[in-house]
């Protein structure tokens, strides 16, 4: 792309709208008419996710608090032939490198710890920034934000791990699993993360700022 | 490729069907035919905007079909089995949630069912019935309540993390008992490549259908 080329239009300053179900493209109608839907999927028709900002740092707030008895309360009880014993989301990935396994180990880690964190740092710096009207790296922050929507939902990796390992190992003299109270928190932390995330209007980080990016 | 639209319209007629916004960044783009293999990337932002479509509604409809099919082999054959001296237990998709359904992990057991059973099955079941229909020219009934429900449900079907899962669950149990993967995994890896694919066509492609 040439410097000299004039900025791209985009759908606010030209007058109109896309519908946010279907993507039709629709003229905007003037301020004071209320709000109307899409004629072709009667969604409500808004230029932008309203309170954006604020339901994004909502959600990521309950989702940071969660995370805390996620981590630290065990998500699975195992009593097997050498006695029982609770484990947590991070002394499951231990046990998995302790045995060679570093591979799955490496996998839940990802998925369960690195994840999470990933999108309550990606959230956050997104929120600061569209906060401080900030023009920087405007391509490299929605390229941002599509990743937190990608990674997203494979956090609930180890809810499955849990519930299919409980459904299975019921042997009375070999062992028994069952799960505990840290899952509960865990399923709430992908719940909450994913649903800030989608909370997030990645437009105003396009909103804001300098409009050539400068 | 899609062009951005470089200069600003003086009237937007209602509904331009050429038209196209980027969700992402808002940047007006003019639609433009897509050749094989092409992809329409945000001038702007990067983000993907269109991609060829290489299938027609008849063989969406058959990709349809064969995700139904194999959704019911994956939930009626095991995905795992333990046998251990006469004992015999095995793990199918909703029993491992109904196993939890009881309690306080009755919240991650309704998450469990809701994404990995309850959702993937809405998908396909509205993807059925929106193709049938459009493979005899016609409208689906309820049409529009059927896209939207499959638009909304779309972030929320995690079939490819249950079969992720599900793998790691038999490492994991290896270490103690024999576990054998069932008929079920081979299903549910063959059903997350079909909703892929299905997932490859643009929303905006379901729309269009008469």
């Amino acid at each position: 792309m040439s410097s000299h080329a004039p900025s791209p239009v985009r759908a606010i300053t030209a007058g109109v709208v896309a519908c946010r179900t279907c993507g039709l493209v629709l003229r905007r109608l003037p301020v004071p008419t209320p709000l109307s839907s899409c004629p072709r999927c009667a969604t409500l028709l808004r230029e932008r996710l309203p309170r954006s900002g604020e339901h994004t740092l909502a959600w990521l707030i309950a989702s940071v608090i969660l995370y805390i008895p996620a981590n630290v309360l065990p998500v699975m009880y195992v009593n097997g032939v050498g006695g029982g014993e609770e484990s947590t989301i991070l002394s499951g990935v231990l046990s998995f490198w302790k045995s060679g396994a570093w591979d799955i180990a490496a996998l839940i880690f990802t998925a369960s710890i690195a994840v999470p964190a990933t999108k309550f740092l990606a959230l956050g710096l997104l929120l600061w920034t569209v906060r401080r009207d900030s023009s920087w790296a405007r391509r490299q922050r929605t390229a941002l934000y599509r990743l937190v929507e990608i990674i997203g939902y494979w956090s609930m990796l180890d809810v499955v791990v849990v519930a299919l390992t409980a459904a299975l190992l019921k042997f009375k003299a070999l062992g028994t699993a069952e799960p505990r109270l840290g899952i509960v928190f865990f399923c709430g932390v992908v719940v909450t993360t994913m649903i800030a995330a989608l909370s997030f209007d990645p437009r105003l980080i396009w909103d804001r700022g300098r409009p050539d990016g400068r | 490729m899609t062009v951005a639209v470089r200069s600003e319209p003086q009237r937007a007629p209602v509904g331009w069907s050429e038209l196209l916004v980027c969700p992402h960044c808002d940047v007006l783009h003019r639609t433009v035919v897509l050749g094989r293999h092409e992809i329409a990337a945000c001038i702007a932002c990067g983000g993907i905007l269109a991609r060829h479509r290489s299938f027609s509604v008849d063989q969406l409809l058959a990709l349809t079909v064969a995700a139904a099919l194999l959704f019911l082999i994956a939930n009626a054959y095991p995905l795992m089995i333990i046998e251990v001296g006469g004992m015999h237990t095995e793990a199918t998709v909703w029993g491992a949630a109904l196993l939890m359904l009881h309690g306080w992990t009755a919240w991650p057991a309704a998450v469990l069912a809701l994404t990995m059973f309850i959702l993937p099955l809405l998908q396909i079941a509205l993807l059925l019935w929106l193709l049938t229909f459009a493979s005899f020219g016609r409208r689906a009934p309820g049409f529009r309540g059927a896209l939207v429900a499959l638009h909304r449900s779309r972030p929320w079907s995690m079939t490819e993390v249950f079969l992720l899962g599900a793998l790691v669950a038999i490492v994991k149990l290896s270490s103690w008992v024999h576990v054998t993967p069932g008929i079920g995994i081979w299903a549910l890896a063959s059903l997350m490549i079909l909703l892929t694919v299905l997932s490859m066509v643009e929303p905006r492609f379901w729309w269009t259908l008469s």
